[in-house]
This record gives structure tokens, C-alpha cells and sequence, in this order.
């Protein structure tokens, strides 16, 4: 597992890459832009995954943003803003990649650290796992778009409770609402993570992946008829080389 | 009272007391052929036209609701279109797909209460026709898969786009990579299906279900209405 940068590491195996947040205990980020977006992108693409875990290093995920390096930020209005758009940019990239991405999270999944795990496509905790965003108890809010995707994965009313009180909640009351998909008992969740992504991207082409999560992207960015529409086309060039395969193998 | 019957080769329809009973006809597996599909499009433009009609089922005639396409004749059709647009010098999306999409689009849209009473293998675009009706009611004995990743294709009939506003889009991403079968009582646990009735009542159940949905239907209440017929 390699140090790319002081507080990720990251580790290709078997086309399934591994990204750790790395500043224990609590993983604590330190910039909204956590890996540089230029950074994850080339990792990316010169290892060819097929899929991507998220996880923090030891007994959490992350308590989310360091309060004294933001308030730090502060002092320079434009500073903040310039830096939280590059957090922004970061979750942009992470959930328009083409591959799947999943978010392992095991103990406190906290404020921005829970903005990085609804950047994922799916979410899978441990049962002890703990969800907050706590920022209104401090005077803010979520700043990495956590509310809208909130509210993308529960109803209107659920995230404003959860966001305008402020409080924790346990794994159960999160796989009820939305927010994680699987609690997973008795084995890591990272673990749990990479076999699930072996499942849905081994023995799949590239090219099926990429267009299985270019599918899922336009039902959120296009009219529904749209979105069929553009399954269909997509349908048809894999069929036609589909057929092709099969007809070269009969001759 | 049988109102109104049509046979074609593939399906059948029949209407009793203003509720369609529509049957995919090809046991054992129900598979969807070509002429399946233009049969079935023709059917939906029938009984899309018929204002007197208040509800329709859709059920498979046997042990099976549907295997899905029938992909080696999909594919051959595809083969052909491909190398008559590519004499032709243009690429059209295939007219037959874009044909089907039109058909499951309209169940989709229509303003009467749709049913799909399953039992047995409910797989691929048989499981797309599923994922477009409004209720989806199983048997016990229900298995479930979108597995078109596993033969290199994607759901070619809005599967995809139809799973994301059913489940969300990381159970939808699981469901149509992974490709893998599921049961009756995973389905019910994704809510995938709305109930799970007796296997040998399944479409008698979803009939009478039908009979009891008020005529003020609207499909964003399907939950209010299993609530209040189911109890």
C-alpha cells in the first residue's frame, strides 16, 4: 500500500482499487480536495480498475472536516470558497467515474467524511457504524453538496431532520433511510466491499461497465424517455458486436 | 362474463368485466421473440385505445412468467440490420429495439392500474415488462435476474433506467452488473416486487386485486392502494 500523499494511501489488486484516508485515528481531512482530483484520475487510468473501494485507515472513516485548519481557510474568504470548489470538483469526478465505487465505512462517518461516502455509488457499514452530518450544531452546514444528495437517497423530510438536528445515527436507522445499502456482520466491510465489486465487474468488458454506469448517470441527467432511449442505443452496439463474436465463431 | 378475446400465436388476451387478462403464450419459458414483441405491441395499442378497460394483468402462461429474449433470434435480426445499414451507409438504432421501447414505454404510461402477476423465472427483458408495470405481485417460487452483463449486453429496454426509480441507483448499479438470480423474498426486501402470494393464486389474486382499485387510479399511489385492498 503506497503513501501517495500525507494522508491517502492507495493500492491496486486485481483491477479493484483501494483508496485508504489516512490520518488516524479519526481521519480527520484536512483539505475538502482530500487526494488531488489530477492525482486520483491518473491512478485511475494507469491501473485500469474496474472498480474502487473508499475507506478509512484504522477504526473509522472519517469525523469529517479538521474545524481548525477550516476556520483557518476563513481568513481569506476566497481561499475557502476556491477550496471548498475543488472538494466539490473531487466528489464530482469520484461519482461520474465510470467504474463502480463503493464506500466502505466501519465506525464514524461524519460531516464532509459522509459527503465523500454519498459521492459513492454504494454504501456498505459494519453494524457499528455511527452517521452525522453535525454541522448545524456548529453554526453550518454541510458545504460539499451532502444535503442534495441527501436527499437524492432519502425523502425531503428525513434530511431535514437529519441535517437541522444534527444527530448521530446507528447503522439500522441508516440502512431505513437510504443512506447505506448493506450492514455487513461478521466480516470488514472493506472486504466485503472488494468481493462485491469482483461480482459485478469480472468477467464484464470494459465496455459494459462503462456503459452500464453511463446508463445509471443519464436516468439522473436525462428524461426518463431519454434515458431509455440511450439504453437502447448503447443495447444495440453491444448486441451488433456481440453478434459479430458469435457469427466469426460459427465460421 | 368474457367480453372480449384475441389470440394471436405468442399471446393471449382476454377481458373479463373490464379487466384485461393479457398471457405470455409460449410455455414453458414464455421466451420474448421477435414476433412476440410485434405481437405485444400491437396488443398494447389495442388496449391503450380501450376507454372502457379499468385494469390490466400481465401473466406467463405455465410454470414461468418469462426467460427473457430470445437472444440468439435478437441477435441474428441485429447482425442483419447492422450489415444492411452498413451498405446503406448509415447506422440506425435498431428499429425493432426502438419498436419495443415504444411498447414498454406505453405500459409504463398508461392511465389504468398494470399488474404483473409473477411466478417462476421472471429474467431479463422478461423482468424489464415487470419493472414497467405499475404492481408487481410474485409466487413463492419467483427467481429474478437481470443477467444481460453476463452475455457482454446491458438491458436493452430501459431496465436500467426503470430499476434506478424503483430502487435507487447503487442497488440498480448491483442488480444489472452483477447479473445474479435472486428469490421472492429478496425481491420483497429490495421492494422490488409489492407482495408475495400463494404460487397457485398469484394471478387469481391479482385480478380480484385489480377489481378492487377505485377508478380515480393514479400510479403515484400504487402503495396506498396494496395497503388498503392487501389490509
Amino acid at each position: 500500500m503506497a503513501e501517495i500523499t500525507k494522508y491517502v494511501k492507495w493500492e491496486t489488486i486485481d483491477s479493484i482499487g483501494i483508496l485508504t484516508l489516512n490520518n488516524p485515528p479519526e481521519n480527520y481531512l484536512e483539505e475538502p480536495e482530500f487526494i488531488p482530483v489530477t492525482l486520483l484520475q491518473t491512478l485511475i487510468e494507469k491501473n485500469l480498475i474496474k472498480g474502487m473501494v473508499i475507506h478509512g485507515i484504522g477504526r473509522h472513516f472519517s469525523g469529517g472536516a479538521d474545524l481548525a485548519s477550516l476556520f483557518e481557510m476563513t481568513k481569506e474568504r476566497k481561499t475557502l470558497l476556491s477550496r471548498m470548489d475543488k472538494g466539490n470538483e473531487l466528489l464530482h469526478f469520484i461519482e461520474n467515474l465510470n467504474v463502480p465505487v463503493i464506500a466502505a465505512v466501519r465506525g464514524c462517518c461524519f460531516g464532509a467524511g459522509l459527503e465523500i461516502a454519498l459521492a459513492c455509488h454504494i454504501r456498505v457499514c459494519d453494524a457499528k457504524s455511527l452517521f452525522a452530518f453535525p454541522e448545524s450544531n456548529q453554526g453550518l452546514i454541510p458545504g460539499l453538496g451532502g444535503i442534495v444528495k441527501l436527499a437524492r437517497q432519502t425523502s425531503n423530510m428525513e434530511t431535514m431532520q437529519f441535517v437541522l438536528q444534527g444527530d448521530l445515527i446507528n447503522a439500522m436507522e441508516a440502512l431505513t433511510c437510504g443512506i447505506v445499502d448493506h450492514i455487513i456482520q461478521d466480516e470488514d466491510p472493506m472486504e466485503y466491499a472488494v468481493k462485491l465489486l469482483h461480482k459485478m465487474t469480472d468477467d464484464r468488458s470494459m465496455k459494459v461497465i462503462h456503459y452500464v454506469m453511463q446508463a445509471l448517470r443519464n436516468s439522473r441527467t436525462l428524461s426518463f424517455d431519454d434515458a431509455v432511449r440511450e439504453e437502447t442505443k448503447m443495447f444495440c452496439e453491444l448486441a451488433v458486436e456481440e453478434a459479430e463474436r458469435r457469427f466469426n465463431n460459427e465460421e | 362474463m368474457i367480453k372480449q378475446m384475441l389470440k394471436y400465436r405468442t399471446i393471449s388476451y382476454e377481458q373479463i368485466d373490464q379487466i384485461g387478462h393479457l398471457v405470455l403464450d409460449q410455455p414453458p419459458s414464455n421466451k420474448m421473440t421477435v414476433e412476440f414483441f410485434a405481437e405485444l405491441g400491437e396488443a398494447i395499442d389495442l388496449i391503450s385505445g380501450d376507454k372502457g378497460l379499468k385494469a390490466l394483468v400481465i401473466s406467463g402462461k405455465g410454470r414461468h412468467f418469462s426467460a427473457g429474449a430470445d437472444l440468439d433470434g435478437l441477435l441474428s435480426i441485429v447482425k442483419e440490420e447492422s450489415q444492411q445499414s452498413a451498405e446503406g451507409g448509415h447506422v440506425s438504432v435498431n428499429s425493432f429495439l426502438a419498436h419495443n421501447n415504444k411498447t414498454f414505454l406505453s405500459i409504463g404510461n398508461l392511465e389504468i392500474p398494470v399488474i404483473a402477476a409473477i411466478r417462476g423465472a421472471c429474467l431479463g427483458s422478461g423482468m424489464e415488462l415487470a419493472l414497467f408495470s405499475h404492481f408487481r405481485f410474485c409466487g413463492e417460487d419467483a427467481i429474478f435476474a437481470l443477467p444481460e452483463s453476463t452475455y457482454n449486453l446491458i438491458p436493452g429496454i430501459g431496465g436500467t433506467a426503470q430499476a434506478v426509480k424503483i430502487l435507487g441507483t447503487g442497488k440498480a448499479m448491483e442488480l444489472v452488473l452483477r447479473g445474479n438470480t435472486f428469490s421472492a423474498e429478496d425481491a420483497l426486501t429490495l421492494k422490488l416486487v409489492d407482495r408475495i402470494l400463494p404460487r397457485r393464486h398469484v394471478v387469481d389474486m391479482s385480478i380480484d386485486f385489480a377489481r378492487k382499485i377505485p377508478d380515480s387510479y393514479r400510479k403515484e399511489k400504487v402503495m396506498l392502494y396494496i395497503d388498503r385492498i392487501f389490509g
